[in-house]
């Protein structure tokens, strides 16, 4: 049977367990902001009656649980990388967009400009005024391809900076989840599991934007991360750093996991975006642009060298590269006029034939406006240009329409997770209530015990 | 057990609604304010695609308008020369033809010869004309006179080119501007204008009526010849009149799709931002009174 004293002991267990309740309470309110806080819920077990004539020892506090649902936690770090690469795409791509300028405002217009200076030269062959229009456009036109391909290459050393930052902003992440692998079996003895817990999904989650990884949770405060095609990152309390190696013939960064290139292996995350655009979109584009400019070259100097200068001299060639270029790579970096025409606008071969107030030649390149003499005969360089355009455009609204459905699924993922794990104030402050009032009612007995001995010992005085 | 609803999950909801809906506003305003469709290529990659195509066409539609202007321009030129050869041609017929028979006097016939002398001058001049440093009449030797006086008055061979320059004034379609003079002066027959008329002025010096009627028949030739020109430097002109019809329509239509590509259609912008705004208020709002109230405030 129990005994008094027996009875006062409970209830000052019981106080400790409805005020550690409101402890909870309070630490759960002041987390309400903390990015990775997982709610914590009190669990209290009654304790059974001793025997028959027992009530019961009153309450016990079990211990502090993080509420937190694993396959909602794995669910965001399988879809937070696949939203942060179309992201970091977009974000690169716009720059890209800006950089070819809006139609009508861009290559097109002194593509137009360059052949109608050649209708006017063809209009008046003899004008020098015309001959000077005609080497002002072409130089125009030549310090367009090279400003464009110069502003292609800029968006593409942006991204490679950015990708050496992200390195190592995934270098930091993993030697910080390490670090807490180290103190996994010391948190777990001093209770301290659930808020290392917390901090390591919440690093999880930060290193899933960066780059699609493996989170391997152990459950005892250990995770280990692999990167998606298995390479380690963190072995509990080791960790392995990604490099990076300056590579020729540009020097952008490859990606190196324990001295093997794992670049083309990396495509998720703002990383697997960032290589995306500088190794696939940007040379992609850099090859359009020189395909065209290597051809606007060679059809205009085909017909230039056919023709015959203002002296009755055989035409030279009029665009040239410099530096001279192997194929049509790096074409539209390289395209000027020739030096030679630059220098005296009666090279310029508007005649056919030896007389000087033939156009025909003139005519002719004029013509290629129209002329359908790319992609195998199926294409004028506007339409070029405008394959070009639209790649960019596609690509760019492709990443952003990707981004915006894969940002939704997170936020609803994260919704969910916040069903379980996050922190309603309304409910906290119910608990809060909850505790106080358990408290209160608690010290009512604490007092009726103490009332009961105290009379007690008044009686045997 | 109901839906928890907690702190972060409102505050997510609230920004990311109030965020979808500025942005929303926003691109309505651009368009208004810009009068754009289309202000970057993603906004519609086809879109932009299809423009560039319409302004390569209007560009190419301005460039065969300023030719069929130029050429135009100088085919009145050309024409009104035409016209002037053929009255200096009939007035050298009536000339020599006064000349004709015993009838006229000495005196007659110098002044006819003289009369002669200075047709001949003047079509030399007429063949000779130039329109901004270019010869008309000289083919694609363009820039040296076609026809040169030598010593003693007598007008050298055609120096011009039987190859005659054209210009576009549509694909696949030109214009002649500058004609082959030796055609129309000479063409097939043995002697040009200007040593029929050496022998004509000859011929009426020396009263020889025989010489006189052959050398007006073989102006006659000549006659032929100009106004042949004439008639298809006449048809040019009206193909110019038709072109420029059909380019400033060709332009209209181009320049109506590119408009509908590019413009912002300004009565639906115009709703759509009113709407935008509304939703943008609603959802400003709706966060805030969400925001608002808590159990904490009735503890």
């Amino acid at each position: 049977m129990s005994d008094l004293l027996t009875s006062l002991n409970s209830a000052a267990r019981s106080l400790d367990a409805q005020r550690f309740g409101m402890d909870v309470t309070g630490q759960n309110i002041a987390n309400v902001n903390t990015p990775g806080y997982s709610r914590r819920t009190l669990d209290l077990v009654w304790i059974a009656p001793y025997d028959k004539t027992s009530a019961g020892g009153g309450v016990e506090v079990i211990g502090v649980r993080a509420l937190r649902d694993r396959l909602l936690d794995r669910r965001l770090q399988q879809e937070l990388p696949a939203e942060r690469r179309e992201a970091a795409i977009a974000e690169a791509l716009r720059t890209v967009e800006a950089a070819i300028g809006r139609p009508g405002e861009s290559l097109d217009v002194k593509l137009n400009a360059f052949f109608d200076a050649f209708a006017k030269l063809a209009d008046n062959p003899t004008s020098s005024v015309a001959r000077q229009e005609v080497l002002l456009q072409g130089g125009t036109l030549a310090t367009s391809f090279q400003d464009m391909a110069a502003r292609l290459r800029s968006a593409q050393a942006d991204s490679d900076q950015q990708i050496r930052a992200v390195v190592d902003q995934v270098n930091t992440l993993t030697s910080r989840i390490s670090a807490l692998n180290a103190t996994a079996s010391h948190a777990a003895a001093t209770g301290a599991l659930p808020a290392l817990q917390d901090e390591q999904l919440y690093l999880a989650r930060q290193l899933s934007e960066l780059v699609d990884v493996s989170v391997i949770d152990h459950g005892n405060g250990v995770v280990d991360i692999t990167l998606g095609n298995g390479k380690p990152l963190v072995v509990a309390e080791h960790q392995y750093d990604l490099g990076t190696s300056s590579t020729a013939p540009l020097g952008y960064a490859s990606i190196t996991a324990g001295g093997v290139d794992v670049t083309s292996q990396i495509t998720g995350g703002r990383l697997g975006g960032l290589l995306q655009v500088r190794d696939v979109n940007v040379p992609a584009y850099l090859d359009q642009l020189d395909t065209l400019a290597y051809n606007v070259a060679a059809q205009v100097n085909t017909l230039h060298t056919a023709g015959y200068d203002q002296t009755g001299t055989a035409g030279v060639a009029f665009f040239t590269f410099s530096p001279s270029i192997v194929g049509s790579a790096g074409a539209a970096e390289a395209l000027i006029v020739n030096p030679v025409v630059a220098a005296d606008a009666r090279k310029i071969a508007a005649a056919s034939i030896t007389d000087v107030g033939d156009n025909q030649t003139a005519r002719g390149i004029a013509a290629l406006r129209d002329a359908r003499v790319l992609n195998s005969g199926t294409a004028t360089f506007t339409d070029a240009w405008g394959q070009m355009v639209y790649a960019v455009g596609r690509d760019s609204k492709d990443a952003a329409d990707d981004q915006a459905t894969r940002e939704e699924i997170v936020r609803q993922v994260d919704q969910l997770r916040d069903q379980i794990s996050g922190v309603s104030l309304d409910e906290e402050a119910a608990n809060l209530l909850k505790f106080q009032r358990a408290y209160e009612a608690n010290a009512r007995f604490f007092k009726a015990c103490e009332d009961t001995i105290d009379s007690l010992l008044r009686n045997l005085s | 057990m109901g839906l928890r609803v907690t702190f972060n999950g409102q505050f997510r909801d609230a920004t990311t609604n109030v965020e979808r809906a500025s942005e929303r506003l926003l691109q309505f305003q651009r368009q208004v304010s810009s009068g754009r469709r289309l202000d970057r290529v993603s906004d519609d990659p086809s879109g932009a695609s299809s423009a560039l195509g319409e302004r390569t066409k209007i560009a190419q539609v301005d460039q065969f308008t300023r030719s069929t202007d130029s050429a135009y321009s100088r085919l009145t030129v050309i024409d009104t020369v035409l016209s002037d050869i053929v009255t200096k041609l009939t007035a050298a017929q009536v000339a020599a033809t006064s000349a004709l028979g015993t009838t006229p006097t000495t005196a007659q016939r110098t002044a006819a010869a003289e009369q002669l002398d200075g047709l001949k001058a003047a079509l030399l001049d007429d063949f000779n004309t130039s329109l901004q440093g270019n010869y008309l009449f000289a083919g694609t030797k363009s820039t040296s006179k076609p026809y040169v006086t030598g010593s003693g008055g007598t007008v050298a061979a055609y120096a011009g080119s039987s190859t005659e320059i054209q210009v576009d004034i549509e694909e696949d379609r030109a214009v002649t501007v500058s004609f082959d003079g030796g055609a129309i002066t000479k063409g097939s027959d043995s002697t040009d204008v200007f040593a029929i008329m050496d022998s004509l002025i000859a011929a009426v010096n020396a009263a020889d009526s025989t010489a006189i009627n052959s050398g007006i028949a073989s102006l006659q030739n000549v006659f032929g010849r100009v106004t042949a020109a004439q008639s298809r430097v006449g048809a040019s002109m009206q193909t110019l009149d038709a072109e420029k019809l059909r380019l400033s329509a060709t332009k209209l239509a181009s320049s109506e799709r590119l408009s509908k590509l590019e413009d912002a259609n300004m009565a639906e912008a115009i709703t759509g931002m009113q709407q935008a705004d509304t939703a943008y208020k609603a959802a400003l709002g709706a966060a805030a009174t969400a925001a608002k109230v808590s159990l904490m405030d009735y503890l």
